[in-house]
């Protein structure tokens, strides 16, 4: 599985990203998009256009954590959501790496296994991103209380990036 | 939920333009699998300047709670608010200048507080656990309010206990103005301490705290402007309502909510 | 030492029957707020912002002393050794519920360190990563000014000053206190 998490204000703009692969099952934690070289960009549109789903769905459930809210056929793209009170967006696209027997180019929807590495919708999978989204909300409230943090601005502490790196390895 | 791919046709309508296209923050956004410790963490990013101390305690490695049931002098409070009223007192011209400076002030913190709230809500953040990552709590056990009525709630049963110990003691609707809500606090904190002298006697200090109920309203979508108001009586001298107006597009969606179903 | 386990205790017990208490996390957040709307609005020249904390603190510190010596009921002290236990174990206790370590005397005793072990100003707070702020700002500079102002209604003449905190990276939070003088009855206080 590859991982693009991304946390989006309530003006839309982007405070923190970080690209990542899974640890799980012996993963080595890089990310392998199948997009390559354009991944980068087509996850930041492929999210963003997710943001209108939650839009949608914000003022009809008051959970925090939205689950899967979209998906994006193309490239196996799904994309889980966790808003914060303030209705800044916790975005994780997760994209199971093609199977590594497939010719390059095909698409394979075959995937049997249940696993986290593998599966982006099994109900293992879902536990691990509410898990995930749960230990980031949880540093990005540490953030806030920040009296240096400003509102709306980029999340630039070093620490935050690697408890969040730490939190993917961990649950993803 | 349903979902379908957004076509790739429809163009955009948000600011993709505002990620940063430098390669450097890729490479900083990227878990390096190269590197031998992930746990040093300064490994992960190219900008990381800050030193922490060689205990490596943080922000990050503090519970959330820690402090929540810690108590510190009133006085100490008053001292710092006094210092923060005089200090504004220097930078503003008339009353209205002066109170918008107060709520600026509280503003931001009714954002930051809300989010802390909701964690302390949840089950897992109510506990003393260093993680909000038992497998069944978490803050996704907690709701975001979506009504006006639980926003309210929220305001004085959990943002008041949260700052002064206390809920606020009461909650009115007004009877001329359906958009219009009033929090009463007898004793607001901020006026025990502070004498406003005579020319200032519309001034209301409690400004501050009108600041962090409009930053609370604001954060969660309920857009709203909140001001301090003294009616003081014989038995409350310093006797404050709160008053919220909230926008119309707010009671609109209320009006919507309330046709749905959604509590 | 037999001055310090009186403060002590007399600290413990004005803080438990004699303090108005208040949310913990008020008190930091609004200071949070003070320091970080003086960064802003002096455009993050640090060395400023140090000292409109240490006004502020002064400015506390002369009304704070009288508030001091009513609840602590304590009489003049003998000399400044007995003056620091005081300032550690009472002052800083029912102000702040913390005890900071006092050491490092010079031989003269007019110069002691207070060592911060847990800081209620600072508990939430990262500098900026901006490159300067942990070369260059003093978080919790206000102690100084209280620490001045206070100790200047009571005839002494001081300086206080940190001269390492946590938050720069330091392992421990040092503030370091001198006895200037001992100001004569007659004279007035200095106007700062």
């Amino acid at each position: 599985m590859s991982y693009y998490f991304v946390i989006i204000s309530p003006a839309d703009t982007p405070l923190f990203e970080l690209t990542f692969g899974t640890s799980k099952a012996g993963g080595d934690g890089v990310p392998r998009f199948r997009n390559g070289e354009t991944a980068r960009y087509m996850n930041q549109f492929i999210v963003h256009a997710a943001l209108d789903v939650v839009e949608e769905v914000q003022w009809l459930s008051p959970n925090m954590w939205l689950k899967v809210i979209d998906n994006y056929a193309p490239t196996n793209s799904h994309i889980s959501c966790f808003l914060t009170g303030t209705n800044v967006r916790f975005m994780l696209l997760h994209q199971p790496s093609a199977i590594t027997t497939a010719s390059a180019g095909s698409r394979s929807s075959t995937i049997s296994s249940t696993s986290i590495p593998q599966n982006p919708t099994s109900p293992q999978t879902e536990e691990a991103i509410r898990q995930f989204m749960n230990e980031v909300f949880e540093l990005w409230v540490k953030t806030l209380m920040n009296p240096f943090y400003t509102i709306g601005k980029p999340i630039k502490s070093p620490v935050f990036r690697q408890r969040v790196v730490g939190a993917g390895r961990k649950w993803l | 939920m349903p979902s379908y791919p957004p076509s790739l046709a429809s163009s955009p309508s948000r600011h993709l333009s505002q990620y940063s296209t430098s390669s450097s923050t890729l490479v900083g956004g990227t878990a390096n699998p190269t590197s031998t410790s992930m746990s040093t963490g300064a490994s992960t990013t190219t900008t990381a300047t800050l030193r922490y101390p060689s205990t490596r305690k943080t922000i990050y490695d503090r519970n959330l709670n820690r402090s929540r049931n810690a108590e510190l002098s009133r006085a100490s409070f008053a001292y710092l608010f006094m210092e923060m009223v005089s200090y504004a007192h220097r930078r503003v011209q008339g009353i209205q200048d002066f109170e918008k400076r107060l709520n600026e002030q509280g503003y931001p913190l009714g954002l930051k507080m809300l989010d802390l709230i909701l964690y302390r809500s949840s089950p897992a953040g109510s506990s003393s656990s260093t993680s909000s990552t038992s497998s069944s709590g978490g803050a996704a056990g907690s709701n975001r309010p979506l009504r006006l009525l639980p926003l309210l709630t929220l305001l004085t049963t959990k943002l008041y206990p949260l700052l002064f110990s206390r809920p606020a003691d009461s909650l009115e609707q007004s009877t001329t103005n359906p958009g219009e809500y009033m929090i009463i606090d007898n004793t607001p904190l901020t006026n025990q301490y502070i004498s406003v002298p005579k020319e200032m006697s519309q001034l209301s200090v409690a400004a501050y705290i009108a600041g962090i109920i409009e930053g609370v309203c604001d954060g969660a979508g309920f857009e709203c402007k909140a001001s301090a108001h003294n009616t003081a009586t014989d038995v409350w001298p310093n006797r404050t309502v709160f008053l919220i107006k909230f926008e119309d597009h707010v009671l609109e969606r209320e009006k919507e909510l309330e046709r749905q179903g959604v509590k | 030492m037999a001055s310090g386990q009186k403060a002590a205790r007399v600290g413990e017990e004005v803080w438990k029957t004699r303090v108005e208490k208040v949310n913990a996390e008020l008190v930091t957040l609004t200071y949070g707020t003070i320091v970080a709307q003086l960064c802003t609005d002096y455009d993050y020249d640090y060395a400023q912002v140090n000292q409109q904390l240490d006004k502020m603190g002064y400015n506390i510190g002369m009304r704070l002393i009288e508030d001091f010596l009513a609840k602590s009921n304590i009489g003049r002290c003998g000399n400044f050794r007995d003056t620091a236990e005081m300032i550690s174990k009472v002052g800083f206790k029912i102000f702040l519920n913390v005890t900071p370590t006092v050491t490092n005397w010079t031989a003269d005793n007019k110069q002691f360190s207070l060592l911060f072990d847990e800081n209620p100003l600072a508990d939430f707070v990262e500098l900026p990563d901006d490159g300067r702020a942990q070369d260059e700002l003093w978080f919790s500079n206000i102690l100084c000014g209280v620490l001045r102002g206070a100790l200047e209604m009571v005839q002494m003449s001081i300086e206080a000053r940190f001269v390492s905190d946590v938050l720069r990276g330091n392992d421990v939070t040092e503030m370091r206190v001198t006895l200037l003088r001992y100001i004569e009855d007659e004279m007035p206080p200095d106007d700062d």
